[in-house]
């Protein structure tokens, strides 16, 4: 069955000198969440999110699962990991790339296993596939502990 | 034009039928230790977040952004704009969970524009989103768009 994911967005005035705002999404996680472009495309962010700050949020969380999952299934859930992701932005040309790293504490696996078990989720996520074709997608992996 | 990154952290525990994470909006600090799980990425969402609903509110932000631009760019830039993204997930065949579609409604208020300058702003606008270029390799965009009276 299809699970469907809401969010809902406002926006008053041009692209430089406006302002938007996340108001709600539909599990009332998020919200209310002020965006700009200044705080997109520059470096003051000034606590402001953007869509390129959602993007590594939704990809972390996706591969982090799918990571679990795999390793669930391996015989060897992790007691741990430590995941992000960084989604580069080039206003003009696009998102480029998003750069996944990944630390677990993970009994009984070694470090090849791991990184095997990383690539397979970084491939096969969901967020992963739909950004796949279009955004180089990179890698590390390393356990601890 | 410079590179802009954008990092969010995430730390999981255990396996992913019971498992929990914790999502935190790093570059920013917008958001903080946002909990998800796999029976709220799927079944109900009990309050809870997930890597889809962050991807609506992406694309509803990157869209709302970009049809401001165009608007801007035809002299009639918006005086409120609201739209409503919502990211599809399902079970393909062969597949696994995919991603299968983003739907955008748009209700636009612009003094000055009309229904002919506002369709070709909303269609450039979707030419210019950057996430709805991202996806559209791997799911279907679609979009209802209406100007209302200002």
């Amino acid at each position: 069955m299809a699970t469907e994911r809401t969010a809902q967005v406002t926006w008053s005035g041009d692209l430089m000198s406006g302002n938007g705002t996340i108001e709600r999404v539909g599990s009332g996680a998020l919200g209310e969440l002020p965006v700009s472009w200044p705080a997109r495309a520059e470096s003051q962010q000034a606590g402001k999110t953007s869509p390129e700050e959602l993007i590594a949020a939704a990809h972390a969380a996706c591969f982090s699962m799918a990571l679990s999952h795999a390793l669930a299934q391996a015989g060897t859930p992790p007691e741990r990991l430590a995941s992000s992701a960084t989604v580069t932005f080039v206003p003009g040309t696009g998102i480029t790339k998003s750069v996944l790293e990944v630390e677990g504490t993970v009994p009984g696996m070694d470090g090849d296993a791991f990184r095997e078990a990383a690539e397979t989720a970084k491939a096969n996520c969901p967020v992963s596939k739909a950004l796949s074709g279009n955004v180089e997608l990179e890698l590390r992996a390393s356990l601890t502990g | 034009m410079p590179r802009v990154e954008r990092e969010a952290n995430v730390v999981w525990e255990g396996s992913s039928a019971r498992g929990r994470g914790a999502l935190t909006a790093a570059s920013s600090g917008a958001f903080g230790g946002l909990p998800y799980s796999e029976p709220t990425r799927i079944g109900a969402p009990e309050g809870e977040t997930s890597p889809e609903e962050l991807l609506a509110a992406a694309h509803g932000a990157c869209f709302a952004m970009s049809l401001a631009a165009e608007l801007t760019r035809a002299r009639t830039p918006p005086e409120r704009l609201e739209v409503r993204a919502t990211v599809v997930l399902d079970e393909v065949e062969g597949h696994g969970h995919r991603i299968v579609e983003s739907q955008l409604a748009v209700r636009a208020r612009a003094s000055g524009s009309d229904e002919a300058a506002f369709a070709a702003a909303v269609a450039a606008a979707d030419g210019g989103c950057l996430f709805s270029n991202l996806i559209k390799a791997s799911a279907a965009v679609t979009i209802d768009a209406r100007l209302e009276a200002s």
